[in-house]
């Protein structure tokens, strides 16, 4: 390999591994490309405003006179803008050394000289693909108003409109739905044009001899064809000869059907890709979400729970199988997908990072097979997401436990020792009952020891929760896993550590203020 | 005065787990099944009952005033007959009856259950708590069901003379030997949080019940110190 192969290989190689290279490109990216991205929606924002100003200015200008600040804004400030994000967006759009790299570890791969000349060819045909895509050419044309001192050129400007197209997401989404009909729409263009080319020379034939019709020449004829066939039926050109209305009836029949044909063709294509559209959109709001708790199945129990989690504000999707159980979902006003929790496509489909937005998987199907099913599928995909399921049969217990569930909730052993503490100690049963309900006013609260706290606390003497009225119960030691109840007075705190609070609800509020009340003075 | 007679009746596993965790609480347990075929499966154990009967064998074993009856049944609609019918023959009897949904609990309790336990909202419940409060959810559900050192128990006041009128909510609970007073019911069983405003104005009477909580040998000890351990008399306890 010569010198300059070996040169341009090593190069690729350390921009490929370029640590601030590849961050500040995959900014870009997220900005201009990626829907995902939180930045992309200013991004946007701030385009669409720079193409009305221009637009404005355009149309302000028709009439008046501008000052010199408002025609240099439009020519060149947003023009380079629009020209910076040209130029972006053809870097971003596929990697070069990538490219160069791809094919250098194939050659040698294969044991043969490495190519260079056909790393540069993809690479030029890549890069091609983008400047000839329909959107590159309206981001170049909206550029050349920059070339202001050429009116002609001005007209240009127009194209920043068709930008709008890049930044409205419902353009996009229309044109897409509109796609799916792409030869239904070709039939009928193909319909409407021999209709349109029949109809313009059969009525010139006809009207064009007769001196008092205003139908004289073949673009008149076809102009008269055009607004017939649309309806619209200005009424400027009408034919005056018997064989002449004739042909207009025609072309008036012609044009209701192709009216009725396409408003079919628009509400067909839009029922049939609506419900893909509104999930579209669902999965684009659930990859927003930060944290999220997954409940597969919407029975009895997951719509209970699913309420109370609500109630806790806490963000929530539900996946099920059974299209009636996902609209019962939707109208309790829950986001719910109608996906088999147990496939792993349903996962693939969600766009989101189990690890760090998933706060616990719940499997709440009244059947223990779906429930082992949808633990051993997500255990597939993730070893360390908390899981919790419900046990319909004490039998099934172990297999749960294989499938990887970390929490298992079996009713019946629940009733049993709600049962033996009622019957034992039933005011015990009603002080804890009390503790956990959301309805009693006294109540039990974690409260988590941040560093901040940490700054001004640092014993449990310091916590002063009997000046609040607050029992404390005990910290957990997040250190060492462990309870402890009771703390002495001299117990250290620490980051991480949970203390926990009973007391009257208003009065745990306020001792949570309190502890960071202190913070701020 | 412990219990002493407990009725379960339905033959499934929430009649056995009821059974499994009351067993050693009452003297004798007696399982009803509505099916034939559940008594020839265990022959000494279930008995056959019909809901048309005048319950004149159940009469036979009760003791009215310390015997309890669960209703089990797995039909909503036929539970609320069973208790209704359980009400209608003995007015003293304490029922507990098993609700899937709220709807059917509400039906119990205008049946004349005492306490209706709602299966689908317990667990959804337990579950919205381990996802909202994981860390005292467990602590509670530990000291609650026995699985650590952690006890709770209710103390009856016996020598109240040795607080020297002090209120509960100035009493330094801690001297007690390390345990923690969450409640206060009151003779008239009215109930208290320890820190609540009234505690800080009602002195301590013989009688009063503290619920407290603390390892096991803590709450003897604290048990020998002001008083006994408390048990509920099933007659006079309401829901």
């Amino acid at each position: 390999m010569n010198r300059i192969k070996r040169f341009i290989v090593d190069s690729a190689y350390t921009v490929q591994t370029a640590k601030g290279y590849q961050k500040r490109k995959r900014f870009f990216y997220n900005l201009l490309e990626n829907s995902e991205s939180r930045y992309k929606k200013y991004f946007d924002i701030v385009m669409i405003t720079l193409i009305f100003v221009s637009i404005a200015i355009l149309i302000r200008e028709v009439k008046h006179e501008l000052p010199f600040h408002l025609i240099f804004f439009n020519s060149y400030v947003i023009s380079i803008i629009f020209f910076i994000e040209y130029l972006l967006r053809f870097w971003v759009y596929g990697s070069v050394t990538q490219a160069i790299i791809k094919r250098y570890e194939y050659d040698t791969y294969l044991g043969r000289k490495f190519k260079l000349h056909k790393a540069f060819r993809n690479i030029i045909r890549f890069k091609l693909v983008y400047i000839f895509s329909v959107r590159a050419i309206i981001d170049l044309l909206a550029v050349l108003p920059f070339f202001h001192e050429l009116r002609l050129l001005r007209v240009f400007i127009l194209f920043r409109i068709f930008k709008l197209f890049r930044y409205t997401r419902s353009f996009q989404t229309m044109a897409s739905v509109l796609a799916t009909k792409k030869f239904e729409f070709f039939t009928l263009a193909m319909f409407a044009s021999v209709v349109v080319f029949v109809s313009s020379i059969l009525i010139y034939v006809m009207e064009a001899n007769n001196t008092s019709s205003p139908i004289n020449s073949l673009y008149e004829a076809f102009y008269w064809s055009i607004v017939t066939i649309s309806t619209v039926g200005y009424g400027d050109m009408v034919p005056l000869s018997d064989e002449g209305r004739f042909v207009a009836m025609l072309v008036i029949i012609a044009g209701i059907s192709v009216l009725a044909f396409t408003t079919s063709l628009f509400v067909s294509a839009f029922t049939e890709k609506l419900d893909e559209i509104r999930e579209v959109k669902t999965i684009e709001g659930i990859s927003k979400i930060n944290k999220f708790y997954i409940i597969c199945g919407y029975q009895e129990v997951a719509r209970e729970v699913a309420l109370a989690l609500l109630k806790k504000h806490k963000h929530l999707i539900i996946l099920d199988e059974d299209e009636k159980r996902v609209q019962t979902a939707h109208e309790d006003g829950f986001i719910a997908l109608n996906y088999n929790p147990g496939s792993v496509e349903s996962y693939e489909k969600l766009h989101v990072d189990i690890n760090t937005q998933v706060e616990t998987i719940l499997c709440l199907m009244n059947d223990d097979v779906e429930n082992v099913y949808t633990a051993l599928t997500v255990r597939s995909i993730n070893k360390e997401i908390p899981m919790l399921s419900l046990l319909i049969n004490e039998s099934n217990r172990k297999k749960l436990q294989y499938a990887g569930i970390n929490e298992i909730i079996y009713p019946q052993e629940l009733v049993g020792m709600i049962v033996k503490e009622l019957v034992g100690r039933p005011v015990a049963f009603e002080a804890i009952h009390e503790l956990r309900s959301d309805n009693s006013h006294i109540n039990i609260h974690e409260i988590v020891i941040s560093k901040r706290v940490l700054e001004n606390y640092g014993l449990v003497s310091e916590l002063e929760n009997q000046r609040y009225r607050l029992v404390l119960l005990g910290i957990y030691k997040n250190r060492y896993k462990n309870f402890y109840f009771n703390p002495l007075d001299d117990t250290l705190l620490e980051e991480g550590d949970y203390v926990l609070m009973i007391g009257n609800r208003v009065f745990l509020q306020e001792f949570e203020r309190h502890l960071n009340k202190k913070n701020e003075t | 005065m412990k219990n002493v007679t407990a009725f379960v009746f339905g033959f499934n596993n929430y009649a056995t787990e009821i059974i499994d965790n009351i067993i050693e609480e009452y003297q004798q347990v007696y399982l009803f099944s509505l099916d034939k075929s559940d008594t020839q499966y265990k022959e000494n154990t279930i008995s056959y009952f019909n809901l048309d009967d005048e319950w004149e064998e159940i009469e036979k074993l009760m003791n009215t005033d310390n015997t309890i009856a669960f209703c089990t049944l797995e039909d909503d609609a036929t539970n609320i007959f069973l208790t209704i019918s359980l009400r209608a023959s003995f007015e003293n009897l304490v029922i507990v009856s098993l609700a899937k949904d709220k709807e059917s609990a509400n039906k119990l309790e205008i049946a004349g259950a005492n306490k209706v336990i709602p299966i689908v909202k317990t667990t959804a419940d337990i579950i919205s708590n381990m996802m909202n409060r994981p860390i005292a959810t467990k602590v509670l559900h530990n000291i609650l069901y026995e699985e650590s050192d952690l006890k709770i128990a209710q103390i009856s006041v016996q020598n109240a003379e040795r607080f020297h009128g002090e209120f509960p909510a100035d009493i330094d609970w801690s001297r007690y030997h390390g345990i923690i007073v969450l409640s206060i019911i009151h003779e008239d069983m009215s109930k208290e949080f320890i820190y609540s405003s009234q505690t800080k104005h009602k002195a301590l009477v013989d009688g009063d019940i503290l619920v407290v909580t603390g390892y096991e040998t803590d709450i003897l000890a604290f048990e020998k110190t002001i008083g006994r351990r408390h048990y509920v008399d099933w007659g006079n306890w309401s829901w």
